[in-house]
């Protein structure tokens, strides 16, 4: 939505060294990614007690996955709880070291940061958590942590200015600015997010990193608050890397989709296709298994119920890390993994049996 | 003496709960958690009930269960009978013998339901052998029969295993065996499957509908999701500030609401976008405080249509001939419905027929 508004990031004029790490990697208007996840993986030791050895178990939250984000678009990643959602949000920020590929924000590897570089870095990558009553400090006014970042980057020393500004982006993001002077706790749930929000757009950022901003919310205030996002973003040109389990809301919001299961991305491509022809079968299964608020939709739809758990993330499955729950998984899933392939343009799918619609009637085994 | 066995007289329900009040004394006022609560429920029958955070779904709930500290509760009115008889007039020694055995609650956190120093075997038999005298040995038999019956691989050896060896999936399964060892009357579940994954979600709803079929009894299924409500109730009942402000079979709620407080929740559900992206319609403003319950319509600060009557006097509660009951002072008036009601996929088959049928293609297919 916001693309056409924003000035592109050509090649010119995002700094004359694009590294070659991002050659190929232009969008259809031939601008280079804000945000370009190359190989990202991220490993946990499982046991990190006095009995810690290289021999310990490790936890493979994120395993090898790359993606483009383009400026000023929404980005979604969606899939189940454990999936390595968060784990592939804070590495990008590198609140945590990765354990493999790189993360190129602005056309800098974020690995390579010293500092200097990640403060500089932070003031265009902002997050926002999900959820609202602990992400905020209570003893601290609203007034005080919206500020906060302003006064981190040294932006706005004079204190008036700053006040003035904190009380326009209150009124911006629908909150009273005459409540500067009160504390979290005096705010409900959606108004804290609010609160949220306007700090993360207290620097304009150029990204905004949302871990799930809206799931601990009712449906009328979550909608409220999506509403605000996408304002926003048509007002500023912001980026965002939109994480959540809801499809639902993930499609509202989202230019392309992606989907993640147990640390790998399954299947990307633009919020259109991704909804009416996803082509993995743990998309479909998961598209399925969304309750739609129609009673007659729901009487007469078929829907995949997947069996079992998401296996652990230690010890993940071999092969395709998806062949211990897929209806129709064959004997090479669980000995290779399949490559995230693009099947189409602009689509790209993870499974050796990737089409449109492979889970038929008859491969549904309950 | 079990009840679940005893006749429903004649002309009563299994459930009826009938106005029922339910305050909290606190320092900062009465919170006035649970307004005035009605509704009938038979066997075979699921209820939904949906709302927002704090309108009283879970407190209605843990009233009939009888497992509201009072104080600083404080049942205010109303009654609730199961089978003809009143729970408020039964001895605690009744009670404990209805819950469970009649009547088994499922909680939206299984981790905070079941104790983490006990087995999973012994927590499953803890009923049996209260309210049917069962051994260890028979109990933990039955034990291994009810994780089988809900889908829990391995089941002889998992019996053994403590709640953290389970997933959040696991676990919310054996809160349903644990529910369902019994054979209970009445299942109430509140949020079960909101802390879990989609498919899992689909996992536990298929569970509870199996079990519904083979042993009858009735589900009264809170949640905040319309989406699960969809796919099991057959009643709803919509809860604002403590009250219900609609209630009806699913086919009056879904296609034929008539409150505007339903009418906002179904509107700001995002709804499967096809070709273009369209804006959601939140309700605007925030739920109120259930310490000072707006006068008049508890809805009326934020409801569009909201009038200076609305703003001053209580709404009644409308009840058509077919038990679709709603709080409004407008929702008998059929022009304001018909003019103000969000659309649905029903009104919009009927649309197109009817545009079909104009354009000579002959309406229905
Ligand atoms: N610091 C850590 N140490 C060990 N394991 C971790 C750590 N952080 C995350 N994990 C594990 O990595 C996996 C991915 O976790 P992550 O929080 O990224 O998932 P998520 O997709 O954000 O899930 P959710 O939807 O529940 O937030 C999980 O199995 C988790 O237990
Ligand atoms: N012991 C208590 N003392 C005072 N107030 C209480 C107590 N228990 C519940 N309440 C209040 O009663 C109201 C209704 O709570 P209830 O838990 O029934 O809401 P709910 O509809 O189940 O919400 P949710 O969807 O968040 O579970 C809330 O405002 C709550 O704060
Ligand atoms: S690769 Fe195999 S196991 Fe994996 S999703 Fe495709 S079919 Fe299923
Ligand atoms: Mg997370
Ligand atoms: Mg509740």
């Amino acid at each position: 939505m916001a693309d056409e508004k924003n000035a592109p990031t050509k090649a010119d004029d995002a700094a004359a060294s694009v590294p070659s790490d991002l050659e190929g990697h232009v969008d259809a208007q031939g601008r280079y990614p804000l945000l370009s996840v190359q190989h990202l993986s991220k490993e946990f030791p499982v046991d990190s007690g006095v009995f810690a050895s290289k021999m310990s178990k490790r936890v493979s939250a994120v395993d090898d996955i790359s993606f483009d984000i383009f400026p000023g678009e929404t980005f979604g990643l969606v899939g189940e709880s454990g999936c390595g959602k968060s784990t592939t949000g804070r590495c990008i920020m590198r609140l945590t070291n990765p354990t493999g590929g790189k993360v190129f924000f602005n056309g800098e590897n974020v690995a390579d940061m010293k500092k200097k570089d990640l403060k500089s870095m932070r003031h265009d990558m902002q997050f926002i958590f999900q959820d609202p009553y602990a992400s905020l400090n209570p003893r601290m006014t609203i007034g005080e942590i919206i500020s906060e970042p302003l006064i981190i980057h040294g932006e706005m020393t004079d204190k008036k200015e700053r006040l003035d500004f904190v009380r326009e982006l209150l009124d911006e993001v629908g909150l009273n600015p005459e409540h500067i002077n009160r504390y979290p706790h005096e705010f409900s749930g959606g108004q804290r997010q609010r609160v949220g929000i306007a700090r993360a757009f207290a620097l304009r950022p150029k990204l905004i990193i949302c871990d799930e901003p809206v799931s601990a919310l009712d449906v009328s205030i979550q909608a409220q608050v999506l509403n605000l996002l996408s304002g926003l973003q048509e007002q500023y040109g912001t980026a965002y890397l939109f994480i959540a389990h809801d499809l639902s809301v993930v499609q509202h919001i989202s230019n392309r989709v992606a989907v993640m299961y147990l640390g790998n991305l399954m299947e990307l491509s633009d919020w259109k296709t991704l909804y009416a022809q996803p082509y993995h079968p743990y998309t479909q299964s998961l598209l399925s298994a969304v309750p739609v608020p129609d009673p007659d939709v729901q009487r007469s739809r078929k829907r995949i119920i997947l069996a079992g758990d998401p296996p652990s993330p230690i010890d993940p499955p071999t092969g395709c890390r998806f062949h211990t729950r897929c209806p129709i998984a064959k004997e090479i899933c669980s000995k290779e993994r399949p490559e995230l392939k693009e099947v189409a343009p602009g689509h790209f799918c993870a499974c050796h049996f990737a089409a449109p619609f492979p889970i038929k009637e008859s491969s549904i085994n309950l | 003496m079990d009840l679940k066995n005893q006749p429903v007289p004649e002309g009563s329900h299994l459930l009826e709960v009938d106005d029922l009040k339910m305050y909290f004394h606190t320092q900062d006022g009465v919170v006035k958690a649970v307004d005035g609560v009605s509704y009938n429920l038979d066997r075979g029958e699921t209820l939904g009930v949906v709302g927002e955070s704090g309108s009283g779904k879970s407190v209605t709930a843990m009233t009939i269960m009888g497992l509201i500290d009072m104080p600083p509760g404080k049942i205010e009115g109303g009654d609730v009978r199961y089978r003809g008889l009143s729970l408020f007039e039964m001895t605690e020694k009744q009670m404990q013998d209805i819950r469970g055995n009649d009547i088994a609650m499922v909680f939206q956190d299984p981790m905070t339901s079941l104790n983490p120093v006990y087995t999973i075997g012994r927590q499953l038999g803890e009923g049996l052998r209260l309210h049917r005298g069962y051994s260890k040995e028979q109990a933990t038999k039955r034990a291994i029969e009810l994780l089988d019956m809900v889908g829990i691989p391995n089941p002889e050896q998992r019996v053994k295993d403590y709640p953290h060896q389970f997933s959040g999936g696991m676990r919310q399964r054996v809160m349903i065996a644990m529910a369902l060892a019994c054979d209970p009357d009445i299942l109430i579940a509140d949020e079960p499957t909101t802390a879990l994954d989609v498919t899992i979600q689909a996992q536990i709803i298929e569970l509870m509908q199996e079990m519904q079929e083979k042993n009858g009894n009735a589900i009264i299924m809170i949640t905040h999701d319309l989406g699960v409500v969809a796919d099991v109730a057959d009643k709803i009942m919509v809860m604002y500030a403590g009250r219900p402000v609609e209630f009806g079979t699913a086919d009056e709620i879904f296609y034929n609401p008539v409150h505007p407080y339903t009418w906002g929740l179904v509107r700001s559900i995002p709804e499967a976008l096809v070709d273009e992206k369209k804006p959601l319609t939140p309700i605007k403003g925030n739920p109120p405080s259930l310490v000072n319950v707006p006068k008049g319509c508890s809805f009326s600060p934020r409801c569009p249509y909201a009038t200076d009557r609305c703003r001053n006097e209580r709404p009644d509660t409308y009840t058509t001939e077919t038990g679709h009951y709603s709080r409004c002072h407008y929702s008998m008036d059929p022009e304001f419905v018909a003019k103000n009601a969000p659309t649905n996929s029903r009104r919009r088959a009927e649309e197109n027929g009817a545009a079909d049928a104009v354009a000579g293609k002959g309406g229905e297919a």
